[in-house]
């Protein structure tokens, strides 16, 4: 019996001393894959010595969690792949303004909070996959056109949680209402039937397979594919263009510094890191996304930015539109 | 002036039932737009899938769980004593590992489907791990067991005379089994129903990674997908809510169904051995539901940790992870047993209204599904004592909240057997009863302790929603790298945890089933 007390005992004290983080370390909360993130942070950490925590989890449900943990927060930057998200922690003022010239020079005005508490890192556009040998690409000209019923068993589509999906919602509701935003799920839910993905990564593989000829996604898992498989016939399709059209969707992934961190001196210098040419390079030859620093050029075999028509709705409005698009989403009941 | 034994028993319940009391009073006071907007959207999709889930599961574990059981206990054949042993096995694989190696094997254009296609041609498909078949497949493979265990040892207590009687008045077979044997052993198939259905209304693990919509599944989408939490309060108040008027029924059912041996003879079935065709038969039987359900996903899991460890993925962070899961576990487990012996003497000693009702509230974490023992916590906490969250005391009051019920059950019996005559005798030669305590009745119970010990212990490892919910930074627990990884599909690197987890169950559970046994 002793022993086994002894035992738990040991066991406890044990214990005690690895429980949570480094207190001089820097905390990230990451809504992004971490995938995508690690080794940009790792070149952060091996250039400037600070050592860095990351806690991945959904982009809501961190803002949930800094909410909640108020002044005492461990966190001291916030990054993740959608800025509705960031200018919703703005709006609770969980990040903090910065006056900061160098990032007022290096990143559009567009791409940033108008306080710049939040500031936009890496750009990316949701185009529809398709597959060069089934699909005419000129046969498709908007993106509501996958929900017509000639694409029906035709298409894979992303779950309901991602935020890809989410965004793109929220656009064609402020450009177009929530009429037709409804009628477009109803005709993706019943064209996609059962392939319903949780990754944009799946659906650009059943494209590239063959399974299905289309479907909606972010447009560097498709690169990200073609630099594995050069010969897979795929190919992006930037939809609503032209003059009638509303443009294709835009969001930008992010960062911004919490209200209540303690390492203030830290976070800046990661931030600073992460727009600077060595960190957009990363963004831009790892993730295939569009560096938002003008002075690094994106991957060569992106299609340029500048020849795509965007759609005309800020990103920071993306944060108000949120809420109602989870519920026009849920009343669809798209999985 | 009440004991302090009953002092310190309510205050222990009073905590433990407190998470549900928060989340019933924040869904009750909810915003009644928020209930419309889920009873119209939400709550009768989850209703369907919840309960044909369960019904698909329990019907192909009635299947499996009465063959197997028949099969091993009426006859005998190479082999047929180590199947015994084996067919434990998948319950040491946690549901979301066996999920995440079936959507591997599932995929479209993976291996399942290719060796489908030599045998159906080319154009055959098999359905996507993603559906209504795919989570029936998973957590039938995960939990027919509890089915089988039940139904063997009924069959095994069987009194063969009935059957006897009814072949001799000229029922064949078939009829027999049927309409003589089979409503013989009903209590224990549906005790072991109840213990599946249960399982699957709670699970969280499998159904994340299928993406199947269930009531568990949606109260963690809507705690991570929208900004405040009435919504998942809502929805696990209903969840909870059909959990007590479930638990409930199974106490009624029980009680109505007993059946006795009154007079007359009674006879253990003997096994007969078979023929060596009907062998083959049953063994090929026997090795495609082990292989499905235990075999075939842990040589995956060996294959990719293989893989992984040789690419060099397994890196010191990996076993941060593992000393994060086992310092959690140990601690969890051994304050799980500490607060159990109060509510264990309570139980079992002092059978007075007070007594009763501290046990009966330490129960309360039953109904409570992974996401909202989680849920409630988190919301207690953000209401009382708000500098305690992010810490590893959250995350520890969320597992004890879950996993005290578990322990106390098996504390309780052990107590139980343990007769009052002989504490009585030390305390009438004079010993205080901490002393008495100590001295007498500590060593003697022990074994049991130990074993409540071993299970939380193991159950904690495998935890997974609470610890994705409420996980303070840096310290991430093996389960939810699991998760995590599989959730990207990236099945190499999420395959060492997974098999590091297996292996720490199978010990466990075959040393309780051997307990079981005697």
């Amino acid at each position: 019996m002793r022993t086994l007390f002894f035992f738990l005992a040991v066991m406890a004290t044990l214990s005690l001393p690895s429980w949570g983080y480094a207190e001089d370390a820097l905390v990230v909360y990451s809504g992004r894959a971490e995938r995508l993130i690690q080794p940009v942070l790792n070149a952060f950490q091996a250039e400037s010595g600070i050592n860095v925590q990351m806690l991945t989890a959904d982009s809501t449900a961190l803002i949930n969690r800094l909410q909640m943990e108020g002044d005492r927060t461990p966190a001291d930057v916030l990054i993740t792949n959608d800025a509705g998200t960031l200018e919703r922690a703005r709006e609770l003022q969980l990040l903090q303004p910065a006056a900061d010239p160098d990032v007022e020079a290096t990143i559009p005005g567009r791409f940033r909070a108008p306080d710049n508490s939040w500031i936009g890192l890496s750009g990316r556009i949701w185009v529809i996959v398709y597959n060069t040998i089934m699909v005419n690409p000129e046969d498709i000209s908007s993106i509501l056109d996958l929900a017509g019923p000639q694409w029906k068993g035709r298409i894979a589509i992303p779950s309901a949680g991602s935020v890809y999906l989410q965004t793109g919602v929220s656009v064609i509701r402020a450009a177009k209402g929530d009429q037709v935003a409804t009628a477009f799920l109803r005709g993706l839910k019943e064209n996609a039937g059962s392939l319903v993905y949780g990754k944009n990564r799946q659906i650009v593989a059943a494209v590239a397979r063959g399974e299905v000829a289309a479907g909606p996604v972010n447009h560097y898992y498709i690169n990200r594919h073609l630099a594995k498989h050069p010969d897979a016939p795929i190919a992006p399709l930037p939809t609503d263009q032209g003059k009638q059209g509303m443009g294709v969707v835009l969001n930008a992934s992010g960062i911004g510094v919490t209200t209540h961190t303690k390492h203030l001196t830290q976070a800046q210098a990661l931030v600073r890191f992460l727009i600077s040419p060595k960190g957009q390079r990363m963004f831009a030859d790892v993730n295939k996304e569009y560096p938002l620093n003008p002075n690094v050029t994106a991957a060569p075999e992106l299609l340029p930015l500048q020849n795509i028509q965007v759609a005309d709705v800020p990103l920071s409005r993306l944060a108000q539109l949120r809420d109602p698009t989870m519920t026009v989403i849920e009343e669809v009941g798209l999985r | 002036m009440p004991s302090p034994l009953i002092l310190l028993g309510f205050c222990l319940a009073v905590t433990l039932m407190l998470p549900l009391l928060y989340v019933v009073f924040s869904a009750v006071t909810a915003d009644p737009a928020v209930w419309g907007r889920l009873w119209t959207t939400r709550v009768p999709e989850l209703f369907f899938n919840t309960i044909s889930l369960s019904l698909g599961v329990a019907v192909i574990n009635l299947t499996l769980g009465i063959s197997l059981a028949w099969i091993l206990t009426r006859y005998t054949f190479i082999g047929s004593r180590i199947w015994d042993w084996l067919l434990i096995l998948p319950l040491s694989i946690p549901s979301y590992v066996l999920a995440y190696t079936y959507t591997y094997l599932l995929k479209r254009g993976g291996a399942l489907e290719h060796a489908w296609q030599t045998i159906a041609g080319p154009e055959a498909t098999f359905f996507s791990p993603f559906s209504f078949e795919g989570a029936v497949l998973v957590l039938a493979l995960n939990t027919f067991p509890f089915v089988y265990l039940l139904a063997r040892s009924a069959f095994k207590n069987f009194n063969v005379s009935f059957e006897e009687a009814a072949r001799t008045t000229g029922a064949n077979r078939v009829t027999t089994f049927f309409r003589v044997s089979l409503p013989l052993i009903r209590p224990s198939l549906i005790a072991g129903l109840f213990l599946a259905i249960l399982y699957v209304a709670s699970d969280f693990g499998a159904v994340s990674l299928l993406r199947f919509q269930t009531f568990t599944y949606a109260v963690y989408q809507q705690m991570t997908g929208r900004f405040d939490n009435t919504a998942a309060a809502c929805l696990s108040l209903i969840l909870v809510a059909c959990a007590f008027v479930f638990l409930f029924g199974e106490r009624w059912f029980r009680q109505r169904s007993r059946f006795y041996q009154t007079t007359g003879r009674y006879r253990k079935p003997t096994p007969q051995p078979c023929r060596p065709f009907t062998a083959l038969l049953f063994t090929g039987y026997l090795v495609l539901v082990f292989g499905a359900a235990f075999g075939l996903p842990v040589l995956l899991l060996i294959q990719w940790t293989v893989t992984s460890a040789s690419a060099g993925d397994i890196t010191p962070q990996f076993f941060g992870y593992v000393w994060n899961s086992v310092s959690l576990s140990g601690l969890t487990a051994t304050a799980a047993v500490m607060c159990g012996i109060p509510l264990a003497y309570l139980a079992c000693r002092r059978r007075t209204w007070a007594g009763t009702f501290c046990v009966q509230g330490a129960y309360t974490g039953y109904v409570l599904p992974g996401p909202v023992a989680a849920l409630a916590i988190l919301v207690l906490v953000s209401q009382t004592v708000p500098q305690l969250y992010g810490t590893i005391l959250v995350l520890l009051m969320a597992y004890l909240v879950h996993f005290l019920p578990a322990a106390l059950q098996g504390m309780e019996s052990t107590l139980q057997q343990l007769t009052p005559n002989l504490e009585e005798a030390s305390r009438s030669l004079g010993a205080r009863s901490l002393r008495t305590f100590f001295y007498v009745t500590l060593p003697l119970v022990r074994g049991g302790f130990l074993s409540a010990w071993i299970l939380v212990f193991v159950q904690c490892m495998k935890e997974l929603p609470a610890s994705l919910l409420l996980r303070p930074v840096g310290f991430d627990t093996l389960a939810v790298r699991i998760w995590l990884e599989a959730s990207e599909e990236l099945y190499q690197l999420a395959a060492p945890p997974a098999l590091l987890i297996v292996v720490i169950t199978i010990p466990v559970v075959l040393l309780l089933m051997r307990k079981d046994r005697t």
